[in-house]
């Protein structure tokens, strides 16, 4: 047992001194033993269950990068080493294909390098063969955090003889730019399957906006999530444990707790290790971002500085001026962060949905903020807005930059 | 510099006067004989203690018309806090703080494993440090509906009133908005401290309170379970784990929510009515109500996390009757639910409904297959497991009884209102467990602890005699 332990009661209750034992029950170096057994026993028995052909392939991965990847429908250009698509085509696809000759018995699965994936698009991975050339196969791809996953295919009825092409069809709006790297041809095979789960347990986790609300602990999709497997090691264990010292359970049961609470401890310090290493990683990029600047120039590097420095300038508008603010932009983010720079000024912004404020209560003397907003015209003839209601209100223009307009309501 | 200066300054009167207040207490409300409180868990504590205290302050201050300044605001806490220590000291009743690690008697390897688990946390702490002074106000609920009430109060000097779409409209001027107006000050008046001690508004630096949140309550963790009888090294583990829980990580680099302080509130709240429990001691119970009303103005959901410490307390009052008291209340509890449910009607911003369909696949993702709790609910439910006997007898039965109350909130907010949408897409339901993780993993602590102590027991005995049930 490398973790000491107290058997100190709690607070009023006496208990006797630890048993004296005749030996040993479970000797530390047995209980590490049995949990580097149970560990490889956990692994074998996910091997058996996620690798989808053979354990030990021959081949290795088959990467097609960006350039061999051919745009067939829909906008887009190569940017950096990533084909960008912007839109989609006029019937509401985008499909980007690659030409390949890939044995489909050495290459169960295929994995799509997308990221900016719209959460309510449908896309599908698309292939031909030799055998069916006529026939166009399509199977569902799904995504995590804006990034499709891996499709394993060994058990598909048409993934056969040799693949001459894969294609990627995306179906639905793009509200942001989808970028596709390439597409990589797998063997999957058990040394390669075990790699990929590493590489998801170490990635540097990405903190955003719903890291507050969620870490994923290394990648975004982990078909074997760390914490699962050293919990069913442990536990493994532990039923080991007790059946090694069945004859003297009662002698041995201290050991075994002990046992069991220091492997405890041990896999919660390597998933600890882990966060901390990720922390430091993201304490880095924070320090590179914000480090030695003062309050004014962090706001211009953070996400928002474009936004930031158009406030700036309102704020000098604004200042000692009365009235209340309105804010509007089509984006939540954009009329959440734009009221709070605006603050301590009397704003109103709608958190939640993009709607301008009724045009009644707008009055003369109060302000308005626009930001990124559709819909909202000026006419500087006649010095009168337009909302998209049809509602018109005179205001004069009193600041135009970095794509925000102020307005005083006259 | 000065600003570190003046925020550290700031904050140090804040602590200490906390600690002032937290030792006042005990030596002023002893009561029957008690076990004494640990000097980690008055550090501890006090920074909670004197966090609220100096909120409280700022309300008086508000509602007798003053503005907030740093003389109005420190004077009279720096006068009290000198009393308080000076009559403390006078009456032996306060040590000087010493990891008492350091001094304790250890083996070697123990002695090891607690300097390098010292400086494991000391990591930590210096990273999320780096990221609090950092970081401007980054996460999206800090700055629609927290921070905006902190920038106007700072600005104005005083606490003013928000209100909701329809009524700033009606007010014409006279109210302030932001997406949550009806959400509580506490918060937001730390960071109106924060700004006034230094002078300026700086929304990064003001978040200290949450860093400093972060590492007094690791402090008072250890002082609880010193002071429940576990060994320094155990308590230190005890107080590492709660450190290292990924989501409060992220809760103090990421500063500015409210769900790391209601947590640790929550939990303060329990372990001092616990600790009364069993001390029957004046100055656990004036902590622990202290701490209690502290989560009514935390949160909304402060003042039910408030009531899920009312078993604990029928338990330890009553504890013969408590069965009978305790089934008739989750009766009640159930019955006015049912009713409640008809109406769907909105509670605490959630709107109730009967039609029970928890999420189950996103719940066991979000405990036990993400990252946000390391190996926490695994263990909890060993803990349940073995420690079934153990955690039902005293003295665990009452925090027992708190934790099962709390996790039956968290169950019915899930199971049966729409923030079932919220686990499906993992947003609230990681947060309003955060409020919970902490108090488990400390209870957890403390059963294993116990659980342990009787198989060694049992061991002990010589063949044929009976064991205690472990």
């Amino acid at each position: 047992m490398s973790v000491p332990l107290p058997v100190a009661p709690v607070a009023t209750t006496p208990q006797p001194a630890p048993a004296a034992f005749p030996g040993p029950p479970l000797a530390p170096a047995r209980v590490a033993l049995l949990f580097g057994a149970s560990l490889v026993a956990c692994v074998v028995a996910y091997l058996a269950f996620a690798v989808p052909g053979r354990w030990f392939s021959p081949v290795s991965d088959e990467a097609y990068g960006v350039h061999r990847l051919v745009l067939s429908r829909g906008t887009g250009a190569i940017a950096g080493d990533a084909l960008v698509i912007t839109r989609t085509a006029g019937d509401g696809n985008a499909v980007v294909s690659v030409t390949t000759d890939l044995r489909a018995a050495d290459y169960p699965v295929v994995a799509w390098n997308a990221t900016n994936v719209p959460d309510n698009a449908n896309v599908a991975l698309l292939w031909r063969t030799d055998v069916e050339p006529s026939r166009l196969n399509k199977r569902p791809l799904q995504s995590a955090s804006g990034r499709l996953l891996p499709l394993d295919l060994h058990a598909d009825p048409h993934w056969l003889g040799r693949i001459t092409g894969l294609a990627l069809a995306v179906q639905g709006s793009l509200a942001a730019p989808l970028q596709v790297a390439g597409v990589v041809a797998k063997p999957a095979d058990a040394r390669e399957t075990l790699r990929d789960r590493v590489r998801e347990w170490t990635t540097a986790e990405t903190w955003s906006g719903a890291s507050i609300n969620t870490v994923a602990g290394g990648a975004d999709a982990q078909p074997l999530p760390l914490p699962l497997l050293l919990a069913c090691a442990i536990g493994l264990t532990i039923g080991a444990s007790i059946l090694v010292a069945r004859r003297r359970l009662r002698v041995a049961a201290p050991a075994i707790a002990t046992g069991a609470i220091a492997l405890a401890l041990a896999g919660w310090f390597v998933l600890d290790a882990r966060w901390l290493v990720d922390m430091a990683r993201h304490t880095e990029t924070t320090g590179q971002r914000y480090a030695g600047k003062d309050s004014h120039a962090k706001h211009l590097a953070a996400d928002d500085g474009e936004l930031f420095a158009f406030i700036d300038k309102a704020l000098g508008v604004l200042s000692g001026q009365q009235g209340r603010v309105f804010v509007v932009a089509d984006a939540d983010f954009f009329r959440g962060r734009a009221a709070y720079h605006l603050y301590p000024h009397n704003v109103w912004f709608e958190p939640y949905h993009d709607v301008l404020p009724p045009a009644r209560e707008l009055h003369a003397g109060d302000w308005l903020v626009v930001y990124r907003r559709r819909g909202v015209q000026f006419d500087a003839g006649r010095r009168s807005l337009r909302f998209d209601d049809g509602a018109t209100l005179p205001a004069e223009l009193k600041l135009l930059d970095h794509g925000g307009a102020l307005f005083r309501i006259q | 510099m000065i600003d570190a200066l003046r925020l550290t300054a700031g904050w140090a009167l804040v602590w200490l006067f906390g600690i002032g207040v937290t030792a006042a207490l005990a030596c002023a409300l002893r009561g029957r004989p008690s076990t004494p409180a640990h000097v980690a868990w008055t550090i501890g504590a006090g920074f909670f203690a004197g966090a609220f205290g100096i909120t409280v302050w700022m309300r008086v201050l508000s509602y007798i018309g003053l503005r907030f300044s740093v003389a109005d605001i420190a004077a009279p806490l720096a006068v009290a806090t000198i009393a308080m220590i000076a009559w403390v000291w006078r009456r032996g009743a306060l040590r000087l703080p010493a990891a008492s690690f350091v001094r304790a008697p250890m083996a070697r390897i123990e002695r090891l494993l607690a300097i390098g688990l010292s400086l494991w946390l000391a990591v930590r702490f210096v990273l999320l440090l780096l990221d609090v002074v950092w970081t401007p106000l980054y996460p999206w609920d800090a700055w629609i509906q927290w921070a905006t009430k902190a920038r106007v109060w700072y600005a104005l000097g005083q606490i003013v009133p928000f209100g909701r779409s329809e009524a700033w409209f009606a007010a014409n001027g006279a109210l302030f908005f932001d997406a949550s107006p009806d959400y509580p000050a506490t918060v937001p008046l730390w960071q109106v401290w924060s700004s006034l001690a230094l002078g300026r508004w700086d929304d990064a630096l003001m978040n200290l309170p949450w860093w400093l949140a972060a590492v007094a309550f690791a402090i008072a963790i250890y002082g609880a379970l010193r002071g429940a009888g576990v060994q320094p090294l155990f308590a230190l583990v005890g107080a590492w784990l709660v450190s290292s829980l990924p989501l409060a990580n992220v809760h103090v680099a990421f500063a500015g929510y409210a769900d790391l302080p209601m947590a640790a509130y929550f939990a303060l709240a329990a372990i001092s009515l616990w600790r009364w429990t069993m001390s029957r001691s004046r100055a656990d119970a004036t902590l622990a109500l202290l701490f209690a009303i502290a989560c009514l103005t935390i949160k909304k959901p402060g003042l039910v996390w408030a009531l899920t410490l009312l078993p604990g307390i029928v338990l330890a009052v009553a504890p013969r009757r408590a069965p009978r008291l305790l089934a008739g209340g989750i009766a009640i509890a159930v019955l006015g639910l049912l009713v409640l449910a008809q109406m769907h009607p909105v509670v605490l911003g959630y709107r109730l409904h009967l039609d029970f369909a928890p999420a189950w696949d996103s719940l066991l993702d979000s405990l036990f297959l993400l990252g946000n709790w390391n190996l926490l609910w695994y263990a909890i439910v060993a803990t349940i497991a073995v420690g079934w006997r153990v955690l039902r007898e005293p003295p665990l039965a009452p925090l027992s009884a708190i934790l099962a109350a709390g996790m039956l909130f968290l169950g019915v907010v899930f199971a049966f209102t729409n923030a079932r949408a919220w686990v499906t897409d993992q947003t609230t339901i990681n947060r309003a467990t955060l409020h919970i993780a902490p108090l488990a993993l400390f209870w957890m602590i403390l059963v294993v602890d116990r659980w342990r102590g009787r198989l060694v027991a049992n061991a002990a005995l010589p063949t044929g005699a009976a064991p205690a049930a472990a």
